[in-house]
C-alpha cells in the first residue's frame, strides 16, 4: 500500500516537474494542409530563432468554407482556440464587424507600401487595417500558345478578339473556346465581376451607392449569355463548372482559352501534362475602350481578440510576410507573394518566366467589395447570375430583382 | 411490493447518468435554438422571425424543395429496398458477394460518393453522358447538373443509390426475423407467392418499413452533404433545401436569430410527418 502511494506520489511529481521548465509562449492558427511544407519549415526556422514560442499550426481541411466554419464556431464561443487567423480576403469585413479581429493599425503602417495594393486594400474596414497579406491571388486568362501561334494570332486583348479567334479555332464539343467558373458559387462572382469591371461596371462606386444595375450591368451579364448561347464558345456545361473541372477541361486540351488562378500554372506544367510548354498567361480581356481588372484572392494574418499572447502574434506575423520567409514558401509550396519586391527576385524569375505578367495583372487587381454583408450580397448575385446563364431570366429582370434584394440586405 | 420499488429507484439511479447526458446533447440545443428564434442580440422579439419566414422566397423554394426531394427519394428508396432484401433474401450462389456489393454504397462517406457523382455527370468528361451517347440515347452531350430539372434528377438519382442499401439491410433484418412455419402453413393452405407475400411478408415487416421510413424521412427532410458537394444548391437556387439555406445563414451571413427560426421550423416539419406516420401506420400490434 505504502509503495502504490510513493509512486503514485512520484509520478505526479515528475510529470509536474518535467513540464514546468519549459514554460513556453504557444500561439496557434487554422491553416491548410500545407502542400510542399513551406509552412512548417517557415515556422521552424521562426522557433529557433524565437526560442521561447511555440507556434502550432493546425492543418485544416482544404475547403476554405469549412476553415470559415472552424473560426466562426471558436469565436462564437468566445474562446483563444486559434490566437491568429489566417484568413481569406473576403472574411475581414464580416470577422472585423463582430469585433472578432484587432486592428493591426500600430505596427503595420509603414511596411504597407511595400505590398501589392490591392491586397492591402481588401484588408482595410472602416479605415483600419485587420490583416497583414501573405498571398496574393487573382485571376488570369490562360491560352494555348501553340493554337494561337499555329494560325499567327495575337493573344487577345478584347473580348472581341476573343470571340473571333475562338470562332475560327474551336472544335466543339472536342475543342472549345472559353471555359470559366459558372456554377452557382464564390466563383461565379469573381468571374461576373471581372466582366462586368471589364464592361465599366461595378457593384458600388466610390461612395459607396448601389451601382449594379447600370447599362454596363446588363452588357455584361448579356455577354455572360452569349458566350454559351449566341457565340457558342463556351460549353453549356459552364454552369457546373468551378476551378478544377476548367482546369481539366484545359490540361486535356479541350479548351483554347480558360480563365483560371495563379495555380494552375504550375499544374499545367508537369512532366505528364499534355499541354506542357503550350500555355500562355496574359490579363483578363476587355471590352474595347475599357480596361482590364482581375477579381483579387488571397490569403493573410490577423489576431483574434480573444488571444492572450497577442505580442508573440504580432512577432510571428511580422517574420512569415517578410521577404525571405515568403520567398520560402513560394519556393517550398508555390504561393504567390504579396511583397512586391518578390517579382524581381532573380531565383523566382528563373522559375517562373511568367511573374512579370502576372506583377502587371496583381496590380491592377480588385478586391470584391469590402462589406460586412458581402457573403449575403454574393449569394443574391450568384443566384441571378446562374439564371441568366440558364436562360431563365433576362440580363435586364435579372439584375432589377437583384438590385431590390441587395438593396434589402443594405436596409436591415 | 416494497422489494420491486426499491428496485425501481435504484433503476431509475442507474439511467439518470445517461438521463442528463442525453439531456445535455439534445435536449439543451433544442431549447437553446427556440429561445434564439424568438431574441435578437439577446432582446425578445416574439414571432417576427416566423413572420419573415413566410414572406422570405428563398425560403419558400427551399421549403419546397426539401419536400420534394423526400417525397420522390424517399418512396423510392423503400421500393427499391424491399425488392433487393427480397432477393437478397433468397438463397443462390454468390449471395454474400451480391450482398455485400449492394451494402457498400451505404458505407461510403455521402462526400466522397456526391464527389464521384459529380464527375460522372460532368458533361465535357463524364461517364454518363459517355455512355448515354454511346448508346445514342442522346444526341449531344448534357450538361446534368446544370439545368434545374436534370440537376434534380441527379441529386435524387445519388441519394437513392447511397441510401437504399441502408433500407435493404432494416428489410432483410425484418425477413429473418419472419418464422419459416407461417410459410409452410401458408403453403399447406393452397396460396401462390403472391398472396404469401401479401398475406403474411407485407404486414409482418410493417414494423420495419416504419422504421425505415421515419429514418429516411427524417435524413432526406436534413439532407446536406450530397446536395452541397453536387450542386451547391444550384443551378440558380433550384435544387437548394432548406439545411444549406441555414447552413449559409449561420456559418456565412452570421444570423443567428434568423437561422434558429429556421431549423425550429423544420424540428417541427419533421415531427410532423413522423406523427403521422405512426398514427396511420403504427399503431396496431402484431400477434404470431
Amino acid at each position: 500500500m505504502y509503495k502504490l502511494i510513493i509512486i503514485t506520489s512520484l509520478m505526479i511529481a515528475s510529470s509536474y516537474f518535467s513540464c514546468y521548465p519549459q514554460e513556453k509562449t504557444k500561439i496557434t492558427f487554422l491553416g491548410w494542409p500545407d502542400p510542399g511544407g513551406g509552412f512548417e519549415e517557415v515556422i521552424s526556422d521562426f522557433e529557433k530563432e524565437n526560442p521561447d514560442i511555440d507556434v502550432e499550426m493546425i492543418k485544416g481541411p482544404t475547403s476554405t468554407d469549412t476553415r470559415e466554419t472552424m473560426y466562426v464556431t471558436s469565436f462564437l464561443a468566445g474562446e483563444a482556440t486559434y490566437d491568429m487567423v489566417f484568413m481569406d480576403i473576403i472574411w475581414v469585413p464580416k470577422f472585423a464587424k463582430q469585433g472578432w479581429l484587432i486592428p493591426l493599425d500600430g505596427w503595420f503602417k509603414e511596411e504597407r507600401k511595400e505590398f501589392l495594393p490591392g491586397d492591402i486594400q481588401g484588408s482595410i474596414y472602416q479605415g483600419k487595417i485587420y490583416r497583414v497579406p501573405l498571398q496574393s491571388d487573382a485571376g488570369v486568362l490562360y491560352y494555348r500558345k501553340d493554337l494561337l501561334e499555329k494560325e499567327g494570332f495575337m493573344p487577345p486583348q478584347t473580348w472581341d478578339e476573343l470571340i473571333k479567334i475562338s470562332q475560327k479555332l474551336q472544335n466543339p464539343p472536342h475543342l472549345w473556346g472559353f471555359v470559366f467558373q459558372g456554377k452557382q458559387y464564390e466563383g461565379l462572382v469573381c468571374n461576373f465581376l471581372e466582366i462586368l469591371w471589364s464592361f465599366g461596371g461595378d457593384i458600388f462606386d466610390k461612395k459607396g451607392n448601389l451601382i449594379l444595375n447600370s447599362p454596363q450591368g446588363v452588357q455584361a451579364l448579356e455577354f455572360m449569355y452569349k458566350l454559351i448561347h449566341t457565340y457558342k464558345i463556351t460549353p453549356e456545361g459552364v454552369t457546373t463548372y468551378e476551378e478544377e473541372e476548367t482546369r481539366h477541361i484545359f490540361q486535356e486540351g479541350r479548351t483554347i482559352f480558360c480563365r483560371n488562378w495563379p495555380y494552375m500554372w504550375k499544374l499545367t506544367q508537369e512532366e505528364n501534362s499534355p499541354v506542357k510548354n503550350k500555355v500562355g498567361i496574359i490579363r483578363i480581356p476587355h471590352k474595347e475602350g475599357k480596361n482590364s481588372f482581375s477579381t483579387l484572392g488571397g490569403w493573410g494574418f490577423g489576431i483574434s481578440k480573444f488571444s492572450k499572447n497577442k505580442s508573440a502574434c504580432i512577432k510571428f506575423i511580422k517574420y512569415i510576410t517578410s521577404y525571405q520567409a515568403q520567398k520560402k514558401l513560394h519556393l517550398k509550396s508555390g504561393i504567390v507573394p504579396t511583397r512586391k519586391a518578390l517579382f524581381s527576385d532573380e531565383e523566382i524569375l528563373k522559375l517562373n518566366p511568367h511573374y512579370p505578367d502576372l506583377y502587371q495583372i496583381l496590380l491592377s487587381a480588385k478586391p470584391r467589395p469590402v462589406h460586412p454583408e458581402y457573403a449575403q450580397i454574393s449569394d443574391i448575385l450568384k443566384r441571378f447570375i446562374h439564371k441568366v446563364l440558364l436562360g431563365e431570366l433576362s440580363p435586364k429582370t435579372a439584375l432589377d430583382k437583384a438590385e431590390l434584394k441587395i438593396k434589402k440586405v443594405l436596409k436591415e | 411490493m416494497p422489494k420491486s420499488f426499491d428496485e425501481q429507484k435504484f433503476g431509475l439511479l442507474l439511467i439518470l447518468p445517461s438521463f442528463i447526458l442525453l439531456g445535455l446533447v439534445a435536449l439543451y440545443p433544442i431549447l437553446r435554438n427556440l429561445i434564439l428564434s424568438f431574441t435578437e442580440n439577446d432582446q425578445f422579439i416574439g414571432i417576427k422571425n416566423f413572420i419573415l419566414l413566410f414572406q422570405d422566397e428563398r425560403f419558400k423554394s427551399s421549403l419546397f424543395n426539401t419536400l420534394l426531394f423526400c417525397l420522390i427519394s424517399v418512396p423510392l428508396q423503400l421500393f427499391l429496398g424491399l425488392v433487393f432484401a427480397l432477393i437478397l433474401q433468397q438463397r443462390f450462389f454468390t449471395r454474400g458477394f451480391v450482398r455485400t456489393s449492394v451494402f457498400l454504397p451505404w458505407a461510403l462517406p455521402t462526400a466522397v460518393m456526391a464527389v464521384a457523382w459529380k464527375w460522372i455527370f460532368n458533361d465535357t468528361y463524364g461517364v454518363f453522358n459517355d455512355i448515354l451517347l454511346r448508346l445514342q440515347i442522346i444526341k449531344e452531350p448534357l450538361a446534368w447538373l446544370g439545368k434545374p430539372d436534370l440537376a434534380f434528377f441527379c441529386i435524387i438519382l445519388a441519394e437513392v443509390w447511397k441510401c437504399t442499401p441502408f433500407v435493404t439491410v432494416i428489410l432483410l433484418a425484418g425477413l429473418q426475423s419472419i418464422p419459416p412455419e407461417l410459410y409452410e402453413a401458408i403453403s399447406v393452405d393452397g396460396a401462390n407467392t403472391l398472396q404469401r407475400f401479401r398475406l403474411i411478408t407485407l404486414p409482418l415487416l410493417r414494423p420495419f418499413l416504419l422504421v425505415a421510413l421515419v429514418f429516411r424521412t427524417i435524413q432526406a427532410l436534413g439532407v446536406f452533404d450530397s446536395i452541397w458537394v453536387l450542386t451547391g444548391g444550384g443551378p440558380g437556387g433550384s435544387t437548394e433545401p432548406i439545411s444549406l439555406y441555414v447552413y449559409d445563414t449561420v456559418f456565412r451571413y452570421l444570423k443567428f436569430s434568423y437561422g434558429s427560426t429556421m431549423v425550429i421550423f423544420s424540428f417541427i416539419l419533421s415531427l410532423i410527418f413522423v406523427f403521422i406516420f405512426y398514427k396511420f401506420w403504427g399503431d396496431r400490434q402484431i400477434e404470431y
